[in-house]
């Protein structure tokens, strides 16, 4: 089995939040966000918030031109990620990539998976979204913009990726 | 003789007071032994009295010799949290009053439902202060900073701050309980442990302070051993602290917990500093209940009633000073490019 390190902090994370009841993975529930969807959204940052105790992004969604906002991890935990993120990772006017788990009430909004900025993959996120970045490093080259997209498509996610 | 030996000779006679809590490791890294209870103690008063005695009134630093741990430190392995009353998806049994376990009962049945249904309570959603317990373990990152005469630590998680009264007495002016209660410690050396700092912590409110662990009564106190402990696995100094939780209404015997710090020179080399974290302004959940009383949790977006701008929001300025002030804006490192009207 092959394990990648960011395959480790997930299975670490899992663990710990699992382990102490959501404890350790933030300060409200994550039930607002659909967790098992993922998609893709692609913008213009038009704000990065880098505080505590939830970063927070808003893109003005290149689809239907509105903002969206969506909110992530503690800046605590990213400043220390790889790659490390502060508060100019993501700027004003910057174009970004993001794969979210969208507000399950369907509103514009919904929390962090990745964001993808001049090719860098960033992991601002938190338990309301744990996408598979192994796999979404494969699905997003080839045009998928969900992941029910790519398992409609007959892709996989290997066990050891889970 | 270390404090660890005395506490083996008398421990043999007495018998564990912890049957049915186990210490195993949570977290990551390792534990330093558990420095079991000496002897059955009445109350955490009588225990801290007997270690103040034990100790002989422990030691009185000046500003050189005091135990330095200043930096960042996030929190290292434990084997605390709720491992003491809940494991495998049971509660553990033969550790709260029976009226405690019903309610963790009851609380852990709607919590549930509640967590895939949006309805999880947690404390800090409506910005009430973290507390004590919720010190001790909260993924965040902590200042150690230590005085002859008081300790003043802090935790990232809600500005949340100890303090720690060397050589004093404990005080209650205010005819009320606090989130983090009372603290008052002395200074020691251990034969094996070294630098020891022993605390007192008692005028704890009650509540539900972290999700998934049992609610604690307006008796819960506690007796804590602070010390630098070498990690091996890790070659790294820790910061271990072993707890005696004492809440005679919510346990039938107190427990006996362990948490460890890590130092982060990684986040000071990144830039981090604690900041104060403004509750009310840099999070849109809320809560909303149903007819039975049940919380429901909300996200607000921009453009809904209440939203507050992350980065900050004039709703907080002096409503009298003059609209268009230059000069007003929270954030004026980025020219934004928001056009909500907040």
């Amino acid at each position: 089995m092959k394990i990648t390190l960011k395959k480790m902090v997930v299975i670490a994370l899992t663990v710990i939040s699992f382990g102490a009841v959501g404890i350790a993975s933030a300060h409200h529930s994550f039930a607002m966000f659909a967790r098992e969807l993922e998609v893709v959204k692609t913008g213009e940052v038009v704000r990065w918030a880098f505080n505590s105790p939830h970063v927070a992004i808003y893109i003005r969604n290149a689809e239907d031109g509105e903002v969206w906002a969506f909110e992530g991890g503690a800046p605590p935990g990213l400043v220390t990620d790889d790659p490390p993120m502060n508060g100019f990772t993501f700027q004003p006017g910057d174009n970004v990539e993001m794969v979210v788990c969208p507000l399950r009430d369907g509103r514009n909004g919904g929390a962090i998976g990745i964001i993808i900025k001049d090719d860098i993959w960033y992991t601002p996120n938190d338990g309301g979204c744990g996408p598979d970045f192994d796999a979404w490093r494969d699905w997003y080259p080839k045009g998928y913009m969900s992941k029910q997209a790519a398992l409609d498509a007959g892709e996989v996610i290997e066990e050891d990726e889970m | 003789m270390s404090l660890k030996k005395v506490y083996l000779i008398l421990v043999a006679g007495v018998g564990l007071l912890l049957s049915g809590v186990t210490s195993a490791q949570f977290g990551s890294g390792n534990l330093p032994d558990e420095i079991p209870f000496p002897m059955d103690f009445e109350t955490s008063t009588e225990h801290y009295d007997y270690l103040l005695d034990y100790y002989k009134g422990g030691v009185e630093h000046d500003y050189l010799s005091v135990p330095k741990w200043e930096g960042l430190w996030s929190t290292g392995a434990t084997n605390g949290v709720n491992r003491p009353f809940f494991q495998e998806g049971e509660i553990v049994e033969d550790v709260l009053s029976p009226e405690y376990e019903a309610a963790f009962r009851y609380r852990l049945d709607l919590g549930g439902e509640a967590f895939n249904a949006g309805v999880d309570y947690d404390r800090l959603t409506t910005c009430e202060p973290a507390g004590l317990p919720r010190w001790w373990i909260e993924p965040y990152v902590r200042e150690f900073l230590n005085t002859p005469t008081y300790s003043l630590w802090h935790n990232d998680l809600a500005n949340d701050a100890r303090r720690i009264y060397i050589n004093q007495e404990h005080i209650n002016i205010d005819g009320t309980h606090y989130a983090s209660g009372d603290s008052i410690g002395f200074w020691t050396v251990d034969d094996e442990l070294g630098d020891v700092l022993v605390v007192h912590t008692q005028d704890l409110y009650p509540g539900d302070f972290m999700r998934g662990t049992p609610p604690t009564s307006n008796g819960a106190e506690s007796v804590e051993i602070w010390y630098e402990w070498w990690d091996t696995e890790n070659q790294e100094m820790r910061i271990a602290v072993n707890i005696y939780w004492y809440d005679d209404l919510a346990l039938l015997e107190p427990i006996n917990i362990i948490h460890t710090y890590r130092p982060r020179q990684d986040m000071e080399d990144a830039g981090l500093r604690m900041r104060y974290w403004e509750c009310a302004q840099n999070q849109n959940t809320y809560l909303t209940y149903d007819e039975e009383g049940r919380p429901t949790t909300q996200y607000r977006l921009p453009g809904d009633e209440g939203y507050l701008d992350p980065r900050g929001t004039p709703a907080t300025r002096n409503p009298d000073l003059p609209p268009g002030l230059t000069g007003q804006e929270k954030n004026p490192v980025f020219d934004d490019a928001f056009d909500f009207i907040f």
